[in-house]
């Protein structure tokens, strides 16, 4: 089968809501996801996520705004016409049936025969891992095996679009890594399109080729993982994917693709400011932990005080107070001796192109992709 | 731990514990003479003659043609019965669950099934009469046809299965919402359609509940001796009302008692099946759902009209014979003169009031000695050990699960002599009540219980509250729920049931539903009717009442009582 794309136009969906009246759970949600990637839905709960991902599988019909499985527009054909694969977080696995029949289930539906079923079943059984289980029962299965059960089953009726909603939340952090790479390779092997959701931005950044980042119904920005992280359009993506620390300042000057900033009472410069930026207008600088350097003793510009640090083998956490801000820095240990006590005196230095502006409008949240 | 460890262990904890034990020994001493003795003086009357062992009375019955036929008949319409009252229980069930109703709708559904649970024997009886009768609005007035007969199987199957399907209703509307949507959701994704996933997925995991349905059905009409006393004739007997007419009419105890014993097999078949083969068959299916999210849209639009169309049919029925009898209890006669009257309300306040008095007195100290029955057995089987636990609770359910005319007959036999000479007292008729019904609240708390986590009551004696002060401070707030569910259930029972108590009224104590019955069979359908409606009033006024109380326990484990009446 033709690998599709999946594209999402300016879908909308509102709920009534007991207090506050009709809300949009998603709002003019544009995605296109393109033949054989891997996309992400990535938000905090209640952002949408899983409302926009319920309108890709049809179990949701939107307010406006038209889904399309590659040219074909299928908006208005239900779950059961589209030739999807869902994983849900809870499994749904048929507790009145066996492993096998869970898997064969789509098989059926499509009125394969015995032969046909027994050895796709056969094949997607171990492909996942689980040959040998097939008589076994869900109640009888731990949650990984589960997920791999709901896993071959979605896969075995070889679908246009996968599509999972927060497949391994209900696992143990081990599992979690383990299966979200099982998962990756799978998807890979298979070349399937497929909208993943989840809240946890490791998790997206692991498995993605791109995410998009969902706020309040809305998506607010997409794009690689690299790109999110540090080229985040708005202080939400930034405090959601990663951590940051958030600075107030002024545009001081402005030279060529360069623009130094007044903060921390001292001049930081950042490329690829924002358009439309003047001197004088106030900006928020958002920089990375592990984008600030620290240097031992006060030779520097820009002095510091240590508060607390967390020494964590690989690396070491640091909480410095600097011109009455407090800052988050990361610094991988370079070996004994590395740790710098609390109460000491340290100067700072910002990497140029680590350093991201917002003009306010984006502190607010409204960015645009 | 070996078996002489844990009795070591068990009665060690008594010993400890002096409340307990003589909680315990009340306890026993009670469930010995109200449900054991009782049963087995039914065993040596069927089975001795002037002290020796004989199965010839038994014989005479079982091998007797026209009891051969009652007895058939009692399994055809108990099958019957079972059969379409699961049906109809699992239409109104899934409409409810998956008809994405609005409000006002599901709560008109609950009130036109909850109507026929808390209701005296005889109402849908009385109503067929009136409609169906050779003067029947219906038959008569309607159809102008003459001469027919309401009596029979399709009447009293008719009249039983509206009675009863609300029970399978109870016992499917929460299984079928605790099916995760996401399983039925899969299905359709992986291109089932509707039709489809219902049959492969919804109904699959909803066999456990229909069996369990079916067999509640199945002894309940099988129990059931007021609807075929007045719908069955004489062309369709039926064991309970043989039984009952063998003593009352032709003053043959020992013959009523081996005919209620023949009732004894398959209503004990049906309980052990229900314990220990269905309850065992359940799917763990609710597996946490995603919260506030819309459920898988299980029902095509056209389909959920033919669905609520049916629904709609049958509850009119029900709302129809209902409207019928508040009607026939305001004209002076229906079907020969329609004028409004308070006559028939004038007579059951005078010649009915000692009736009245009697069943409230009666139902009043039933009530809270039933409630806490309830939840003292309950948590003593849950929460403590002691040798003979699982026993006392299985006995405590004997009572319950018997038909009413075994049981009554049991205590009349029982308890007719000296030196336990109870007849026409009135504690007769609440011991009776109590053994019988308070099973309900045993049910409630030890489910109510085992969703409480042990910690709490161990943090509590961690404390040095002894188990007497733990069960006050911190076990009864939990289970008080329970205790009220399980007292409104005793209450409406009292007002209602009459299988068993019909054999231990007297001219000291009687019942309003023994009053319904006389004036049937005098004919005075008038005062039965109005009987029929205060009986009704009050019963919806307690569990108004009793609603309001629970709704104070915002417990998460809340039990609504209703539900409790399902059985
Ligand atoms: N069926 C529904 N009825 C009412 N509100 C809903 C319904 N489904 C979702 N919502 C609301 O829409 C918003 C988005 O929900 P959802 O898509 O489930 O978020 P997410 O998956 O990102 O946690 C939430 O505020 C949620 O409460
Ligand atoms: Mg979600």
């Amino acid at each position: 089968m033709e690998t599709i794309g999946v594209h999402v136009d300016g879908v909308s969906k509102r709920y009534a809501h007991r207090v506050k009246g009709e809300v949009y759970a998603a709002r003019d949600v544009r995605l296109d996801v393109r033949p054989g990637e891997f996309l992400t839905l990535l938000g905090p709960s209640g952002c949408g996520k899983t409302t926009t991902l319920r309108m890709i599988a049809g179990y949701e019909k939107p307010d406006s705004g038209r889904v399309r499985f590659g040219g074909q527009d299928v908006t208005d054909l239900p779950a059961n016409q589209r030739n999807i694969g869902f994983v849900f977080q809870n499994y749904a696995l048929f507790p009145h049936l066996s492993v096998f029949e869970n898997v064969a289930y789509g098989l059926r539906v499509r009125g394969q025969n015995d032969d046909v079923i027994r050895k796709s079943v056969g094949d997607v059984l171990t492909l996942v891992g689980l040959a040998g289980y097939e008589q076994q029962f869900s109640g009888q299965l731990s949650g990984g095996e589960q997920q791999r059960v709901a896993l071959a089953r979605a896969i075995v009726i070889r679908p246009r679009v996968l599509l999972f909603d927060e497949p391994l939340s209900n696992l143990d952090a081990k599992l979690r890594v383990q299966m979200r790479q099982e998962i990756r390779d799978l998807q890979r092997r298979l070349a399937i399109t497929t909208v993943y959701v989840t809240h946890d931005q490791e998790e997206a950044m692991a498995v993605s080729d791109r995410i998009a980042v969902m706020h309040q119904g809305s998506v607010v920005q997409q794009g690689t993982a690299e790109d999110l992280y540090h080229r985040p359009a708005s202080q939400f993506v930034a405090q959601f994917v990663g951590r940051m620390n958030l600075v107030a300042g002024r545009v001081a000057a402005i030279v060529g693709e360069t623009v130094n900033i007044a903060a921390l009472g001292t001049l930081i410069s950042a490329r690829s400011p924002p358009n439309g930026l003047a001197p004088g207008d106030p900006v928020q600088l958002i920089v990375r932990p592990e984008a600030i350097e620290v240097i031992r003793g006060d030779t520097g510009t820009l002095h510091a005080t240590i508060v607390s640090r967390t020494f964590l083998g690989e690396k070491i956490e640091y909480l410095v107070r600097c011109e009455g801000e407090m800052l988050q820095i990361v610094r991988y240990n370079a070996g004994p001796g590395d740790l710098i006590p609390e109460g000491a005196t340290v100067s700072l230095r910002f990497a140029a192109d680590a350093v991201t502006v917002l003009t306010n409008t984006g502190v607010e949240g409204r960015g645009s992709e | 731990m070996s078996a002489t460890g844990r009795w070591a262990a068990a009665t060690m904890g008594m010993r400890n514990d002096p409340a307990v034990a003589a909680a315990v020994f009340v306890l026993w001493a009670l469930l010995a003479l109200f449900v054991v003795y009782p049963l087995a003086m039914l065993f040596v009357r069927v089975l001795t003659d002037h002290g020796g062992f004989t199965t010839a009375g038994l014989a005479a019955v079982l091998f007797d043609r026209h009891q051969l036929r009652a007895f058939r008949n009692s399994l055809l319409l108990a099958l019957l019965v079972g059969s379409a009252g699961t049906v109809l229980g699992f239409l109104f069930a899934f409409t409810a669950a998956r008809g994405r109703l609005p409000r006002g709708l599901l709560t008109a559904i609950d009130a036109a099934v909850l109507l026929p649970l808390v209701s005296p024997p005889f109402t849908t009886a009385i109503a067929m009469i009136f409609s169906f009768g050779p003067r029947g609005l219906i038959t008569y007035d309607l159809l102008g046809l003459k001469g027919v007969t309401v009596y029979g199987l399709t009447s009293t199957l008719f009249s039983e299965v509206l009675t009863f399907f609300p029970i399978a209703y109870l016992t499917l509307r929460p299984l079928l919402a605790a099916i995760d949507s996401n399983v039925e959701g899969m299905a359709f994704s992986l291109g089932a359609s509707r039709w489809r996933v219902f049959r492969t997925v919804t109904l699959p995991l909803t066999i456990p509940g229909l069996a369990n349905a079916f067999l509640l059905l199945f002894a309940a009409s099988l129990a059931d001796f007021a609807t075929p006393l007045i719908l069955a004739g004489n062309n369709f007997p039926v064991l309970p009302t043989q039984a009952y007419l063998q003593i009352t009419g032709l003053f043959d105890l020992r013959g009523g008692a081996a005919l209620s014993f023949a009732l004894l097999l398959p209503a004990l078949a049906v309980f052990l099946l229900q314990r220990y083969w269905v309850s065992r068959r359940y799917y763990v299916t609710i597996t946490g759902k995603g919260a506030g999210q819309t459920p898988f849209d299980s029902i095509a639009p056209g389909m959920r009209t033919v669905l609520l169309a049916a629904c709609a049919v049958v509850a009119l029925v029900v709302v129809y014979f209902y409207a019928l009898l508040l009607y026939a209890s305001l004209v002076v006669a229906l079907g020969a003169n329609h004028a409004f009257t308070l006559q028939h309300y004038r007579v059951i306040f005078t010649d009915g009031l000692k009736a009245i008095r009697d069943t409230l007195i009666i139902a009043g100290l039933a009530m809270p000695l039933g409630g806490l029955y309830g939840i003292l057995l309950g948590y003593l089987v849950t929460k403590k050990s002691f040798a003979g636990r699982r026993t006392m609770e299985l006995v405590s359910m004997i009572n319950y699960a018997l038909p009413g005319t075994i049981v009554g007959i049991a205590y009349l036999i029982a308890f007719n002599d000296p030196p336990l000479e109870l007849t026409g007292t009135a504690l007769i008729i609440i011991a009776c009540y109590i053994f019988r019904y308070g099973p309900t609240g045993i049910r409630a708390t030890v489910a109510l219980l085992q969703q409480i986590d042990k910690s709490l009551e161990e943090a509590s004696q961690g404390l040095g509250a002894g188990s007497g002060a733990t069960f006050r401070r911190v076990t009864l707030p939990l289970i008080m729920p329970a205790f009220f569910a399980g007292l409104g259930v005793v209450f409406i029972r009292s007002m209602t049931a009459i299988s068993a108590t019909i054999f231990l009224v007297s001219i000291s104590w009687t019942l309003i539903t023994v009053k319904i019955l006389e004036n049937i069979t005098e004919l005075s359908l008038g005062p039965a009717a109005a009987f029929s409606v205060l009986v009704v009033a009050i019963v919806f006024v307690v569990i108004a009442i009793i609603g309001r109380v629970l709704r104070l326990f915002r417990a998460p484990g809340a039990v609504p009582m209703t539900s409790l009446l399902g059985g």
